[in-house]
């Protein structure tokens, strides 16, 4: 509380992700290639496209956890390597069962949180808002899929950052935690965050994403807001059908 | 509290979807190293591994008083003739493997357990300078493998020295004095293993390469080195881990499977290469491998 006397009177959230020619590739195969787009804040942008498209490769080129060949990728106008506390900038959750089944889900979030410079207070405040307050203490080993969702969102929120970024986070949650996770979306947009959620399932991204980028083959495919493309096809799943039929690697004869 | 620091909501929706002007924060404050030690730690603390691995390499002072016990019964049993010429090895050496294999392993498991579990990526997206998680990991590790050696040979000498009284010549009962820098140096072999443990597992990402390769150095490779023909024998069995902590202090003996080539200055380069080296390579690498 002492904290927010030095900091700005406002604080004005208006993050933006921005690629820009962003080219990974791998000997070869060229995974992502020369894909541009921004993402703006205020609203939940889905990020789609066939798997093995690039989604999570442009994750993690976005994050500087692998170094992209070509391009670049942009947080608030800065590469995120020279970011120097990141989680109060960016949120990001890859892969929800990436955690050490040993640790208590407390334990997972305050290591994260330290090395941040955020308290323990704020972990038990993320583990109320995600609902594990009361399995705080547990090993995450015992946890559900969606539990560890709930867990990988948490320390996205850590840092209380203006850009979030989420791949997948619908998996393994029951009908209860995906109605949950519409909300908390929804509500984190409204809140002027900057949100990029990557998702298969069709019906949800219709429900929350007001804009969408769709990407195949590391290419971008389609960015147009979500009444663009339910206007132009019946719905937002056959417009996603129709655009990346061409770009689909594993799909069985349709 | 979070709503407090920020406009109502209201306010955020009627601003452009992409805004053109970028917000400047000034973001003076650098990463706090403090805080990624304190990460490290927790880390550590938090899983039951690393208990069982500094109980098992403590529990070396058992062994050692069961060496002693074992010791001066056969002393106690022997005709006059052979007591006189009785004599012992020093036993914080030989127990100080126990230690020195534990804490390669609590080194090795810091950094290859997040490589198995994917949390590394978690760790180095928070991180993004890379290179003070494997500081950081360093500092713990190191500080856990020098009290974890010290306890073990220091128990150990203390426990035999009880033990065996004035027997073997007055082996144990010499001046502690005499017997101090010996002790520091067997001890400090062991946080020597626990960062080799944590640059070979930076290095293979690999939990059971990298401890293959100090179970490698600690067992394996003296005992083929003791089979190669001389001068090869004296010349490698000189650079050997386990012959260092002699060849600091100075007092070698003949009966050692390991060569006393070197002098103390370069026995000490010798082991604080053992620990740093593989931790600069990884630290290199770690900042040029995607992750």
């Amino acid at each position: 509380m002492v904290r927010r006397a030095a900091d700005p009177p406002h604080r004005i959230l208006y993050g933006v992700i921005e690629l820009h020619r962003l080219t990974k590739r791998y000997g070869g195969t060229t995974a992502v290639d020369s894909l541009s787009f921004t993402v703006g804040p205020g609203h939940v942008t889905g990020f789609l496209g066939p798997n093995g498209a690039g989604k999570s490769t442009t994750l993690r080129l976005i994050l500087g956890l692998d170094a992209c060949t070509s391009g670049h990728a942009l947080i608030n106008g800065r590469p995120y390597a020279s970011l120097s506390r990141p989680m109060h900038e960016v949120g990001a959750l890859l892969d929800a069962s990436a955690v050490h089944g040993g640790r208590s889900a407390y334990n997972h979030l305050l290591c994260l949180a330290r090395t941040n410079d955020i308290g323990p207070a704020r972990v038990t405040e993320v583990l109320e808002q995600v609902g594990l307050a009361d399995v705080g203490r547990k090993r995450v080993g015992g946890f559900s899929l969606g539990m560890k969702q709930r867990l990988g969102i948490a320390a996205a929120l850590l840092g209380d950052p203006e850009v979030l970024m989420f791949d997948e986070p619908v998996n393994g949650l029951d009908p209860d935690g995906v109605r949950w996770i519409r909300g908390l979306m929804r509500s984190l947009a409204a809140e002027g965050r900057t949100i990029l959620l990557s998702s298969h399932l069709m019906s949800e991204m219709a429900l929350t994403a007001e804009r969408i980028v769709i990407v195949g083959r590391g290419r971008l495919i389609a960015e147009a807001t979500v009444a663009e493309l339910t206007a132009a096809y019946p719905s937002l799943e056959d417009a996603y059908m129709a655009l990346t039929a061409s770009s689909v690697q594993f799909g069985a004869a349709r | 509290m979070i709503s407090q620091r920020r406009p109502p909501a209201e306010a955020l929706r009627t601003r452009p979807s992409t805004p053109r002007v970028l917000r400047q924060r000034p973001r003076t404050r650098k990463h706090s190293f403090v805080g990624v030690l304190a990460s490290e730690r927790i880390k550590l603390r938090s899983v039951r591994s690393t208990y069982l691995l500094l109980v098992l390499g403590v529990s070396a002072v058992l062994l050692g008083y069961a060496l002693a016990v074992m010791a001066a019964g056969m002393y106690d049993n022997a005709p006059t003739q052979q007591r006189l010429s009785a004599r012992i090895a020093d036993l914080e050496e030989v127990v100080v493997i126990v230690p020195q294999l534990c804490m390669g392993i609590l080194g090795t498991l810091a950094i290859t357990s997040e490589y198995a579990t994917g949390l590394i990526r978690a760790s180095l997206t928070i991180v993004p300078r890379r290179w003070p998680i494997l500081a950081a990991k360093s500092t713990v590790v190191g500080a856990l493998g020098l009290i974890t050696g010290a306890t073990a040979v220091f128990g150990t000498y203390a426990v035999t020295r009880l033990v065996l009284g004035d027997r073997f010549s007055g082996a144990y009962t010499g001046a502690f004095a005499e017997r101090l820098p010996l002790l520091i140096t067997i001890s400090v072999s062991v946080p020597v293993f626990a960062l080799l443990g944590l640059g070979l597992g930076a290095l293979l990402r690999s939990s059971a390469g990298a401890i293959a390769i100090i179970v490698g150095l600690v067992y394996v490779i003296p005992m083929i080195i003791g089979n190669v023909p001389e001068p090869w024998s004296e010349r490698l069995g000189s650079v050997m881990i386990g012959a260092l902590p002699r060849e600091i202090t100075g007092d070698t003996i003949s009966t050692s499977v390991y060569g006393s080539l070197l002098s103390p200055a370069a026995a000490a380069a010798v082991l604080v290469a053992y620990a740093v080296l593989p931790l600069l390579a990884a630290a290199w690498l770690m900042r040029r491998r995607d992750a």
